[in-house]
């Protein structure tokens, strides 16, 4: 084992200031107008995430109705597995 | 046998096929030959004349003139190489003819010319078997009349040409006196006589069944072997002319002698033998079943069937020998030799592409019409449905027989011994892979179940738990392999040794795990005590160890002041990069661990473990300092309005690691960081953050009340262990920190009352058990005043809600702890400030359903007890 090279504080790639996040409360924005805050239990280099406590928030605009604020419908899981690809954000959370 | 005379021959006779397996092909292909060379002379001559036609004026020049023409007219009749191997055939068949003047020739039913499957090629076939071919029709030139006899058979199942019948009629009644030799020129045309009887292929072939050219291949090895073989046979034939009649008696008795008789000389011909016994019962009418045509048949057969009869089944004629070989077991004891057991045999012949597998079983289901020799007829007079059931039972078991050969080809080509040596070499590996952590290798069974590894690493369980199911596999490995030996042992020295070999192995890997746990304890205590009478076990770097622990944790304030002057203390970010440091350290040094290398046993005869312990110890310093460090721990107190390690602390994941950083703390780190816990207890927000109010029911946010329960389960725990450990003066000392503390917002918070209830709890502890000096007391109870007088005008306050809430538990046990210890003054003054709180409880409780109510006064009896008291005095 060496010493070197392996510390934490070390911001090597974007994904190591997601390490920081762990177990902390994150805010993501997913594609299709969905957003998610959640605390990050886990994340891969696609930017799967594992989150806890999640609450989904949807921004829906029906069509017909142009003029009309979006709709928002929420939702809250206990656990929820995010699918890298429609991740467009990730940043902490501040309560 | 050798009563028999048959020793000599017997052997001969089975060194072709003797040890082999049999190949069922070799039947086939020798018939293909004939089918195909027949077929290639027809094909060849017309090339030929094809030639001539185009006109070769320039060839006599090209070639040599005259050549030409004649190689071309001789190449299609006149084989050489035929007609030199016919030479060695005919001497042979004279020697042959010496032994066997008695003996009425022995009428082989050798070319079957069974018309050579369409599947193959037939120029390429030509090729590889022409010799053979050859060969076989010299020695049977007289087979003409066993070929009838075979096709005979075939008729039965409708598909033989039926001219062949009248022949081998012919041919029964004429066991041909002596055999001719044949000139090349005769035995041929009877090959092509025959080819032309049978173009087609008999209709008994399996149409898959054809086998592919590899297997032919082989085949033609086979064939070769047959050639050679099936020459024995002939010259050992006097031999068996004999036992026909001692057969006959014995039968019942000693049906064996027949069996080992024709095992050795014809195990791969067992087919055969059936095959040309059905022709004889078929014949059976014709000379009286009597045994000699019978055995001398039986030899011929197995040269001939592999060319005639058994063609029809390619495939199903692959059998292990000692399939093959059971057929003529079973023939034996119903007394083969004799006509009885013929019909068995024609009913199995049926199926001419079976004639094997059929034998058994039909054996056995027939035995009955053994005793009856007119079965035969009865079996060919068989309905059509049940020789179609018949053909397709015979099918089903073909492709039983052939898997079974097909997997049992390799059988046997491992010894006890190898087994042993295999089994050795992967109970090593596994060894390497469970057991033993020191090993290399362990990464693998990281990857395996890294989770148990860790999980049982944190668990305390050590080696020692990884290595108990080994133990216990090992044990039964042994047990059972050894008992399994213990049959074998007296045939089979040469395992005795893998066993024990492999059984030390085990031995010593069982050990080596067992002492794991010892060696640890050696190294931890042994430090000390090595230290003073032998320099041997590397006793120096373990000291050094602690020693530069120790002394970093004195020196880093300094360091860390240097470094992170920040006023604020830690930001957020650094603070979670710092915990991401923890994380990584950590898990490298539980890897580091896994890693640790076993106490040499003696420095002089193993330098390199000594070398290799020191470096591991110098890297678990290593890796232990950057963990301090990450921890924050040495950062100078007082500097930062929160001491880094304690903002770290406030972290959710912080709080989860705890235990296992503690772990890897030495002693003096654990004080260290317990000191600093109990130092800043009102400055951390699981205190400052949950201060209880006793008039209204707490009420913080959820995070705040999960953190509470984290810091409870994960920090608080592993402290109350660690502060077991401490003695009086210790505990004197963190009571003098809390002390100068606000004791007041400790002890509203459920972490702060929990821990001074440990640490006036521990020395309740100490002075049951009578540890501790007079100095120290003196100590502690200087100190404990001082405590209870800062902590007493705060005591109505510390409860959290009001009676009702029911969540006071942990006040009691405060008070209680404090209760115990309190000199008689103190007590009354106790009771004075809490006393409103007992009365409104007792009070709640008196409204309360019994079992919440005795369980409320329990709580408040915590309390009573401890000061002699009791609610029910109140009551």
């Amino acid at each position: 084992m060496t010493d070197q090279g392996d510390e934490g504080a070390n911001v090597s790639e974007p994904l190591d200031l997601v390490r920081l996040l762990l177990d902390e409360f994150v805010f993501v924005k997913l594609r299709g107008d969905r957003e998610l805050k959640g605390r990050l239990c886990a994340y891969d280099s696609h930017c799967n995430l594992i989150l806890g406590e999640v609450e989904e928030t949807i921004y829906v605009v029906d069509e017909d109705e142009e003029d009309e604020e979006p709709r928002i419908e929420s939702k809250k899981s206990e656990m929820l597995f995010v699918r890298g690809d429609s991740v467009v954000l990730i940043s902490p959370h501040n309560e | 046998m050798s009563f028999f005379g048959f020793n000599n021959s017997g052997h001969n006779q089975a060194a072709p096929g003797f040890s082999q397996a049999h190949n069922p092909f070799a039947g086939l292909s020798h018939r293909d030959d004939e089918g195909e060379a027949l077929e290639f002379d027809d094909t060849y001559d017309g090339l030929g004349d094809q030639l001539e036609e185009t006109g070769d004026d320039l060839n006599d020049d090209t070639f040599g003139g005259d050549v030409a023409p004649t190689g071309h007219g001789s190449v299609g009749r006149d084989f050489d190489f035929f007609g030199q191997t016919s030479k060695v055939a005919n001497v042979i068949e004279e020697e042959h003819m010496r032994f066997a003047r008695q003996q009425p020739p022995s009428k082989v039913a050798q070319h079957t010319p069974a018309p050579a499957p369409q599947s193959y090629d037939y120029g390429y076939q030509q090729q590889q078997y022409a010799r053979p071919v050859r060969t076989g029709y010299e020695q049977y030139k007289e087979e003409p009349p066993a070929l009838d006899d075979l096709q005979v058979d075939l008729s039965l199942w409708g598909v033989a040409p039926k001219k062949q019948q009248q022949p081998a009629q012919a041919a029964a009644p004429s066991p041909a006196p002596a055999r001719k030799i044949l000139s090349v020129e005769e035995v041929e045309a009877q090959m092509r006589a025959q080819a032309k009887k049978s173009p087609q292929p008999p209709p008994q072939q399996a149409p898959g069944m054809a086998p592919p050219p590899g297997l032919q291949q082989q085949q033609y090895a086979q064939q070769q072997f047959f050639n050679n073989g099936y020459q024995y046979p002939n010259m050992q034939q006097p031999p068996q002319q004999v036992p026909p009649q001692h057969f006959a008696p014995l039968q019942p008795q000693v049906p064996r002698p027949q069996d080992t008789s024709r095992e050795p000389a014809q195990p791969a011909h067992a087919q055969p033998v059936q095959i040309l016994q059905r022709p004889q019962s078929k014949h059976a009418q014709v000379p009286s079943p009597v045994a000699p045509s019978p055995v001398n048949r039986q030899q011929p057969p197995a040269v001939q069937t592999p060319q005639g009869l058994q063609q029809p089944h390619p495939g199903q004629g692959v059998h292990p020998t000692q399939i093959l070989q059971n057929p003529n077991r079973l023939s034996g004891e119903h007394g083969q030799p004799s006509p009885i057991s013929q019909p068995s045999h024609v009913a199995a012949q049926t199926h001419p592409g079976h004639p094997a597998h059929q034998g058994h079983r039909q054996q056995q289901s027939f035995s009955q019409q053994q005793q009856a020799p007119l079965a035969p007829p009865q079996v060919a007079m068989l309905s059509k449905e049940e020789q179609d059931a018949y053909l397709a039972q015979e099918a089903k078991r073909a492709k039983r027989n052939h898997k079974i050969f097909v997997m049992s080809k390799d059988n046997g080509i491992m010894t006890p011994q190898d087994k042993n040596f295999i089994t050795r070499i992967q109970l090593q590996q596994l060894v390497q892979a469970t057991g033993n952590p020191s090993e290399f290798g362990t990464d693998q069974s990281l990857v395996e179940d890294f989770y148990y590894q860790v999980h049982s690493q944190i668990q305390g369980g050590h080696r020692q738990h990884p290595s108990q199911p080994l133990n216990n596999f090992a044990q039964t490995y042994l047990f059972q392999t050894g008992s399994r030996q213990g049959g074998m042992r007296r045939h089979n020295r040469g395992g005795d040794n893998h066993m024990q070999r492999m059984e030390q192995q085990v031995q010593r890997a069982v050990e080596a795990a067992k002492n794991k746990p010892k060696n640890k304890q050696l190294v931890i205590e042994g430090s000390l005590g090595k230290i003073s009478f032998s320099n041997a076990k590397t006793p120096k770097p373990l000291l050094n160890i602690k020693r530069t622990e120790s002394s970093g944790e004195v020196q880093r304030p300094g360091t860390g002041s240097r470094t992170q002057t920040a006023a604020g203390g830690l930001s957020r970010k650094e603070a979670l990069r710092s915990i991401e440091a923890v994380y990584d350290t950590l898990m490298k040094l539980e890897d580091h661990e896994r890693w640790r290398p076993p106490p040499p046993v003696s420095e002089v005869e193993q330098p390199d473990e000594v070398q290799k312990s020191i470096e591991w110890g110098e890297q678990t310093a290593r890796l232990n300092a950057k963990l301090l460090e990450a921890l924050k721990v040495g950062a100078p107190v007082g500097v930062y309005p929160v001491h880094p390690f304690i903002t770290l602390l406030s972290f959710n994941k912080t709080i989860k690691v705890m235990q296992r950083v503690f772990r890897h703390l030495t002693h003096q780190q654990r004080l260290t960081v317990l000191t600093l816990i109990v130092y800043s207890l009102d400055s951390m927000d699981v205190v400052k953050g949950a201060q209880v109010n006793n008039t209204n029911d707490i009420r913080f946010n959820a995070a705040m009340k999960e953190k509470v329960e984290l810091f409870m389960l994960n920090v608080m725990s592993t402290l109350f262990n660690f502060i077991g450990e401490l003695d009086l003066d210790l505990v004197a000392q963190l009571l003098e920190i809390v002390s100068d503390r606000n004791v007041g917002a400790i002890a509203k918070s459920k972490i702060g009352a929990s821990l001074l209830t440990m640490i006036l709890s521990r020395a309740e502890i100490i002075k049951h058990a009578g540890g501790g000096n007079e100095h120290s007391w003196q100590k502690w109870n200087y100190q404990y005043t001082r405590f209870f007088d800062h902590l007493a005008p705060h005591l109505p306050y510390i409860f959290p809600g009001s009676p009702t809430s029911g969540e006071d538990v942990y006040v009691w046990q405060l008070l209680a702890a404090i209760g115990i210890g309190a000199s008689p003054d103190q007590q009354q003054t106790l009771v004075l400030q809490v006393k409103d709180r007992v009365m409104d409880t007792v009070t709640l409780a008196k409204t309360l359903p019994v079992e919440l109510s005795t369980q409320r006064l329990n709580n408040v009896n915590l309390f009573m007890h401890s000061i002699g008291l009791d609610v029910g005095l109140l009551a």
